[in-house]
């Protein structure tokens, strides 16, 4: 700037390019820790959504059903596959996986009520099943994890369903990382560990080295179950296609899909930010990978990875997903503000802490009924958008009712484009 | 004594089988087991099964009570998840042996692949011969005995538990985040009861122990450059 009295602009003024205030903090932080960032709360960045596609309503081609007065059928049986006792939820979303440590015992039993106020299913997540959890939940899915911390045989035998964990969205490839100031006296007597230790689990099962052990594995545990409820294996979005298949081969009753966006506790910054494709590309795939094996009838799918209202519940299973599971968006629910410092267990609000003090901010009935009626109010908002598509079943959503609002999703889904019915790329049942 | 012949059944129909038998049949022999995986899953109960031959991997997976004897060799993952009871595998194990075990005792009179031990929670797993690298790698709990030479990377980020071993080379084959310390009179003790009740004939004054280096904070590196930095070197040496 020549005028007097102004300064130039600096790098730092420049809110654009490749010298963004972010990427300014991150080079900072690097300088002066030499090390990569762990946060909470899963990548910030903008990725394609449920949001770029619409869902098309009935007009004269089809009849819409009454919102108010005519019913629309939103139970939802998984893992029929194999299982004699398949997993019967009364809305097709279910709370994910997050570990007692991660959250504080509060915040696990306000959301194992929740799933009893509204008919769904919890998930204990990582470290073990906690029995007020148990006590308190509608339906249990337990984990097994590679670290295995907490689980034993009495584990399963509490379980409604298992599920094998492979790898989730915030950071496939990466294991369970749990930060010292979450792992109390309680904590790590619960999960075996030193009191006060920086946990990174290992991303590999010592039990699972490869698919054809998983065969073997699975074989192992129809026996454990007696082949009763049903097995699910979580895969973070990579190679959805392949690994999708390669998990049918195995001989899994479901599988769950965790894109990109999805939540955690903790993770490396660089891994949430650049590991994994989103959910939305992610379902398309691991829809054609069933269809192409035919076995899309079989074999539940579920996603889980950004999702937070009825309208991404319609069109997941519009394109394929027989259900959804809630993380961040359940903790919302509950009080969470998304602050991205979940790994510093200092949660304001008594959910991501094992402080004494924050966990008493938390007051479980109230959680527990927000997150009930935030389930439910989803469930309506689907309804709402499946009648209007006219379907009395929320799973007779087809892809057939979407359009995609830009070219970008066209491509991504094979959904076609707004206005036609034409579609570029790989076709996903149109032409 | 109940004899059951494997040569045309399944692992699931063994399985089937034995869950029948035990706490009811004392003793069950088993003959043609032709490697067979999965063999006694989740056997719950008391009484002694003895397999006339080798099994496959996870043999023993779950398993709660009884005693399973195995004289010849198993596969990966033996005693995979293990809750209580004993297994015997008079001869050799592959890869992984006990991984996640949270009780009982697994003796391998012969050798065992490497990982043996992985995040194991408690009981004992003994080994009378040798084991591969990365013995008690991330363990919770319980005590890993090997009684031969022992592979690189032992007890790699142990949390908790203990490894004791009769290696004199073992300092150098040791993984992060552990250390070496003489073995207690307690574990003396521990260790020759164990070694009592498996007819195994060692003294225990010898051994040394792998223990989890730091309570409190794991240290790891994501880069090990290998030069020397011109910076670290003394002025003469430095050069440009
Ligand atoms: C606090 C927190 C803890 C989590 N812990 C686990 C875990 O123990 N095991 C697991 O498979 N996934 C875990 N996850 C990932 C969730 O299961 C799920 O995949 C993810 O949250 C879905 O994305 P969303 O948060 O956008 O809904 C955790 C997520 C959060 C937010």
């Amino acid at each position: 700037m020549s005028e007097k009295g102004k300064r130039p602009p600096r790098v730092k003024d420049v809110q654009q390019g490749v010298w963004t205030p972010d990427a300014i903090a991150e080079i900072r932080y690097k300088a002066q820790l030499g090390k990569h960032r762990i946060r909470g709360c899963g990548t910030p960045r903008k990725l394609p959504h449920f949001d770029d596609l619409v869902v098309l309503p009935s007009q004269l081609t089809r009849m819409s059903i009454d919102t108010y007065r005519e019913h629309c059928e939103t139970q939802t049986v998984l893992g029929a596959r194999f299982a004699k006792k398949p997993l019967v939820i009364e809305t097709p979303i279910m709370i994910s996986g997050m570990s007692y440590g991660a959250l504080s015992k509060e915040a696990k039993i306000a959301l194992a009520r929740a799933t009893d106020i509204i008919g769904t299913s919890i998930n204990n997540g990582e470290g073990g099943l906690l029995p007020e959890e148990r006590e308190n939940s509608y339906k249990q899915v337990v984990q097994i994890l590679p670290s295995r911390m907490g689980f034993t045989l009495r584990n399963i035998e509490a379980a409604d369903a298992l599920e094998i964990i492979v790898g989730i969205g915030a950071k496939p490839g990466l294991s369970g990382h749990l930060m010292a100031s979450k792992i109390t006296k309680e904590i790590a007597a619960f999960r075996q560990l030193p009191e006060g230790i920086d946990l990174h689990s290992h991303p590999r099962h010592g039990d699972i080295f490869g698919a054809d052990d998983l065969c073997l594995k699975m074989d192992e545990l129809r026996d454990v179950t007696n082949s009763e409820i049903p097995i699910f294996l979580k895969l973070a979005a990579g190679r959805v296609w392949e690994d999708v298949k390669i998990a049918v081969k195995a001989g899994v009753d479901g599988i769950v899909i965790d894109g990109a966006e999805g939540g955690t506790g903790a993770a490396p910054v660089v891994a949430s930010n650049h590991l994994g494709i989103p959910t939305l590309p992610a379902l398309v795939q691991a829809t054609r990978a069933l269809e192409d094996m035919g076995v899309k009838e079989e074999v539940s799918l579920i996603v889980s990875g950004g999702i937070k209202d009825g309208a991404d519940v319609a069109k997941a299973l519009a394109l394929g997903a027989d259900a959804v599971a809630l993380g961040t968006g359940a903790m919302i629910a509950m009080g969470c503000t998304v602050c991205l410092r979940c790994h510093e267990g200092k949660c304001a609000f008594g959910i991501g802490t094992q402080d004494p003090e924050q966990r008493k901010k938390l007051n479980i009935e109230k959680a527990a009924q927000q997150v009930a009626n935030y389930i439910r109010g989803m469930t309506y908002e689907a309804v709402i958008l499946a009648k209007a598509a006219g379907k009395t079943k929320l799973k007779s959503m087809e892809r057939e009712d979407l359009r995609a609002l830009t070219l970008e999703a066209c491509a991504m889904t094979g959904i076609p484009l707004m206005g036609s019915n034409y579609t570029f790329g790989e076709m996903f049942g149109f032409c | 004594m109940v004899r059951l012949d494997l040569v045309e059944m399944t692992s699931r129909e063994v399985n089937q089988q034995l869950k029948k038998l035990i706490g009811t049949e004392p003793d069950i022999d088993i003959y043609n087991p032709h490697s067979i995986h999965n063999f006694a899953t989740a056997l719950i109960g008391d009484g002694k099964v003895t397999v006339h031959g080798s099994t496959g991997f996870y043999t023993g997976g779950f398993l709660e009570g009884p005693s399973l004897i195995i004289e010849g060799n198993t596969g990966w993952y033996t005693g995979d998840n293990m809750m209580a009871g004993e297994i015997i595998v008079q001869m050799n194990t592959g890869s992984n042996a006990a991984p996640s075990m949270v009780g009982g005792n697994l003796v391998i009179r012969g050798n065992s692949g490497s990982r043996a031990g992985w995040g194991m929670k408690g009981g004992n797993l003994v080994v009378c011969g040798d084991v591969g690298r990365w013995t008690g790698k991330m363990t919770l709990g319980g005590r890993i005995v090997v009684l031969g030479r022992i592979g690189e990377g032992a007890g790699e980020s142990m949390y908790n538990g203990v490894i004791h071993t009769l290696d004199p080379g073992v300092e150098e084959k040791l993984g992060g985040n552990v250390r070496l310390i003489p073995i207690e009179d307690p574990e003396k003790k521990e260790l020759e009861a164990l070694f009592k009740q498996y007819d195994i004939a060692q003294g225990v004054d010898d051994f040394m122990s792998i223990v989890p280096a730091v309570y409190g904070r794991h240290d790891y590196s994501l880069f090990e450059p290998t030069h020397t930095p011109k910076s670290s070197l003394p002025k003469s040496q430095a050069r440009g």
